[in-house]
């Protein structure tokens, strides 16, 4: 487990009394894509806040690229190539699109680089290109997903953490996402992506951790788990 | 057309002529002349009162010339029914005046424009039913062109008008001889009448030429654009400087303290208008601008000690020296408040910074710290700064240096407002949650909005101290803070032609509104709140502002032009 470029060791974190996650530990190899599924409440968001220090662990340690992050404020963790995608997009609706992937470039200070991660986008996405001006908060659904995959981007992550990207899309908008996330992972960026669509997040993942009430209770590799009897029933309840 | 629907805003409009009638502004107005021997302003508020009226009306009715004249002939109607009715009171021996203060005989007289009762009756009446024929018969005009004009017109004569004092100083100091055109402070009827056409024209021959100029610009290559901006630029900045020499020392003087305003609210609008955070205590810095200004300079000063030993005689005695570390201080100051309500937001902080201004002047105005701030008796004796020639009391030259620093600070905003930090704060203001998960150290933004804030409103206070020479507690109110931020909402917030214009309206307003006295904060009022009626976004708004206030229903796509300002 050397080589993990993203690793959670024994890590808890509570809001308050609540105990939200109980010594967790996943490891994420470098151009992996590994996901975590888990039903509502499960602790999978609380999971990627704690890995961003925007929720403090409790106990445990994160490493990320050798070093532990667990201390570091989110910006230091952010400037190190973790960048997320939050849940439901959360996109800065009254900015314009080129805005909202400048801000993901904000870190840095260098116009051209900007641009040229910006292009970069624009290769993936070229429906975002044709909406340059347009106001974020006016793009389709889908559109902002993709908006919202293109302001991580522009940080040039090396791990991309995906808050559940299917969220309010239409399953024919869902498999494009998931296409796309494929597609970033081919390019050499390391995917860590929450779901609680386990079907659509295990056909394109490799490995797959199942998180219930805070605690890791499954993990396997993504063809396993797909045949996993108890899978949908037993951790994720009901699923699509 | 409904006869019943012009009863309603006739009777509105008559009932705000009575109002105003029975304050005493009609009475106080009508010693100002507007077209001197003919009409007077009294009546002409009056007259306009019952225009709007009735122009409002008639663009909602089906028939615009009708209904106007109706609603004229109403609230004339009603003002002169009224007046009558006061008359038939004091001739039955009633003490109207023990209730109604302003009802004067003066008052009658104008209301009846000094005719018989009966007869003045009538032609207050007709009046209003003219008045509301002339507005209605504008609503109705279908020729764009014509009605522009006309407006435009009768608009500028009463501009001209009113602007008497300034405006014949000013041509004077010119060389333009002003007989011709205003008489015992009102305009000659020659001057109407050159004025009138005049206006006229020039709206006619610019709205003709518009199309022209939109097509001319549209085909106007980038660099002879940008020649043109700078050269407007360079004009704009080369009035700006004949002006206090053309416009004379009292209102040089108005325009030092709308400056000041202007540097203030350039201040306010990093922290409120980029950053998104409501400082409600911004005076604060603005009182530590002044007090250290006065503490590093003035003989008075705690400082300067009675050995003769005198840190203020080592050279920090002028005003130059002093202000670069004033802001300095400032800025460890802001950053010193901003740290502990850095978690806090929205109406929290609001409160919270409140707060910071109100201890702020309890603390200069205690005994406690009246040996080093002088308490309630002040600071005085700020002595005039070099060189002697260019004394920064005299208001033709404290508007220059205070034309220079808002011309750094407005420089520093506008660059600031497309910049890295810029996006930060954007990006801050909108969503502060994902802000921070995309990598902005969201503590350190809100530090540097509060530090340059903090550093732009102490050199407001500076030289405000340097301005006046003496600096007492009571400047430093809340009233301060809530009329900067009054200017940066007026002028639209993030926006620095915003600011400015702002200022002019809110402060410069007022104080050329003096000579109206105690109505001068009436007129302010109502100014404002038509102005946060009819254009919420403020007179000069930053573009997003707009979209986010005038959002919802069908809102479109909008095409936002490449690289706008984030702001």
């Amino acid at each position: 487990m050397s080589e993990a470029i993203l690793s959670l060791r024994h890590v808890s974190a509570s809001y308050g009394p609540v105990r939200a996650l109980e010594d967790i530990s996943i490891d994420v190899n470098e151009n992996e894509i590994v996901c975590l599924l888990g039903s509502n409440a499960a602790g999978k968001s609380t999971t990627l806040r704690t890995i961003l220090g925007m929720t403090r662990a409790s106990a445990g340690e994160i490493i990320f690229d050798g070093e532990r992050i667990e201390h570091l404020t989110t910006p230091e963790i952010v400037s190190r190539g973790l960048t997320m995608v939050p849940e439901n997009r959360r996109l800065f609706g009254k900015m314009s699109v080129r805005e909202n992937l400048e801000i993901g470039a904000n870190l840095r200070d260098d116009k051209k680089e900007i641009q040229e991660d910006i292009e970069r986008v624009f290769l993936l996405f070229p429906r975002l290109k044709e909406r340059i001006r347009q106001r974020a908060g006016t793009l389709s659904g889908g559109e902002q997903q993709m908006l919202a995959i293109g302001r991580a981007l522009t940080a040039r992550p090396k791990v991309l953490l995906l808050d559940e990207p299917s969220m309010g899309l239409a399953p024919i908008l869902v498999e494009q996402v998931f296409e796309t996330i494929e597609e970033i992972n081919s390019q050499g960026t390391t995917i860590f992506v929450v779901e609680q669509n386990a079907h659509m997040a295990l056909s394109i993942a490799d490995r797959g951790y199942v998180l219930q009430t805070g605690s890791i209770v499954l993990s396997d590799t993504a063809s396993n788990l797909l045949e996993h009897p108890q899978l949908s029933d037993a951790y994720l309840g009901e699923m699509e | 057309m409904n006869p019943t629907a012009a009863l309603k805003p006739g009777l509105i409009g008559g009932t705000v002529v009575i109002y105003l009638a029975a304050i005493g502004m009609v009475e106080r107005f009508q010693d100002r002349n507007v077209i001197t021997g003919v009409v007077g302003l009294g009546v002409v508020l009056i007259l306009l009162t019952i225009a709007i009226a009735a122009y409002t009306a008639a663009r909602k009715g089906r028939t615009p010339m009708p209904t106007g004249a109706l609603v004229g002939l109403v609230a004339g109607g009603m003002v002169a029914l009224i007046t009558l009715g006061f008359e038939g009171l004091i001739n039955a021996g009633v003490d109207v005046r023990g209730m109604f203060v302003s009802i004067t005989p003066g008052l009658l007289e104008t209301l009846e424009f000094g005719l018989n009762p009966a007869l003045g009756a009538i032609v207050m009446a007709l009046a209003g039913g003219t008045t509301g024929l002339v507005a209605g018969g504008l609503v109705g005009l279908k020729d764009e062109h014509l009605r522009s004009s006309i407006v435009f017109a009768v608009s500028m004569t009463l501009l001209i008008s009113l602007g008497e004092p300034i405006l014949r100083v000013t041509l004077g100091n010119l060389g333009i001889p002003t007989n011709w055109l205003y008489e015992l402070g009102g305009l000659t009827i020659a001057g109407t009448i050159i004025t009138l056409l005049a206006g006229f024209g020039l709206r006619w021959w610019l709205m003709g030429r518009k199309e022209k100029r939109q097509e001319i610009a549209a085909h106007m290559p980038e660099d002879t654009r940008r020649t043109w901006g700078r050269a407007s630029l360079i004009a704009a900045i080369l009035a700006l400087i004949a002006l206090p020499w053309v416009v004379g020392p009292f209102v040089s003087d108005v325009l030092g303290t709308v400056g000041l305003y202007v540097l203030l609210g350039l201040g306010l609008n990093i922290v409120v208008g980029y950053a998104g955070l409501l400082d409600l205590g911004y005076v604060a810095f603005f009182a530590v601008g002044a007090y250290a200004a006065a503490i590093f300079t003035s003989p008075a000063s705690f400082l300067v000690t009675e050995e003769g030993e005198t840190f203020a005689a080592a050279g920090f005695t002028n005003i130059w020296f002093a202000f670069p570390f004033v802001v300095i201080i400032a800025v460890v100051i802001g950053a010193m408040i901003g740290a502990p309500v850095l978690r806090l937001r929205g109406d929290y902080l609001a409160i919270v910074t409140l707060g910071f201004g109100e201890i702020i002047r309890t603390l200069v105005l205690s005994d406690w710290l009246a040996p080093f701030l002088g308490g309630a008796q002040g600071l005085t004796r700020i002595p005039a700064a070099p060189p002697e020639s260019f004394d920064l009391r005299n208001p033709q030259h404290i508007y220059y240096v205070i034309l220079a620093f808002c011309f750094v600070a407005a420089y520093i905003s506008y660059r600031l407002a497309d910049s890295r930090v810029g996006r930060a704060w954007a990006a801050m203001r909108e969503d502060e949650d994902v802000a921070e998960a995309m990598g902005i150290s969201v503590v350190r933004y809100k530090l540097l909005a509060f530090a340059m804030g903090a550093g732009v409103g102490s050199l407001g206070g500076v030289f405000f101290a340097a301005k006046i020479g003496s600096i007492f507690p009571n400047s430093f109110g809340l009233q301060v803070s809530i009329n900067v931020l009054a200017v940066i909402i007026l002028g639209g917030i993030g926006s620095i032609p915003g600011v400015i214009v702002g200022a002019a309206a809110l402060v410069g307003l007022p104080e050329l509104l003096r000579e109206f006295g105690e109505f001068r904060l009436l007129i302010y009022g109502a100014i404002l709140i038509a102005i946060m009626i009819f254009r919420p976004e403020g007179l000069l708004p930053n573009k997003r502002r707009q979209r986010e206030l005038h959002e919802g229903a069908g809102s479109a796509p909008v095409e936002l032009p490449e690289g706008a300002s984030p702001a």
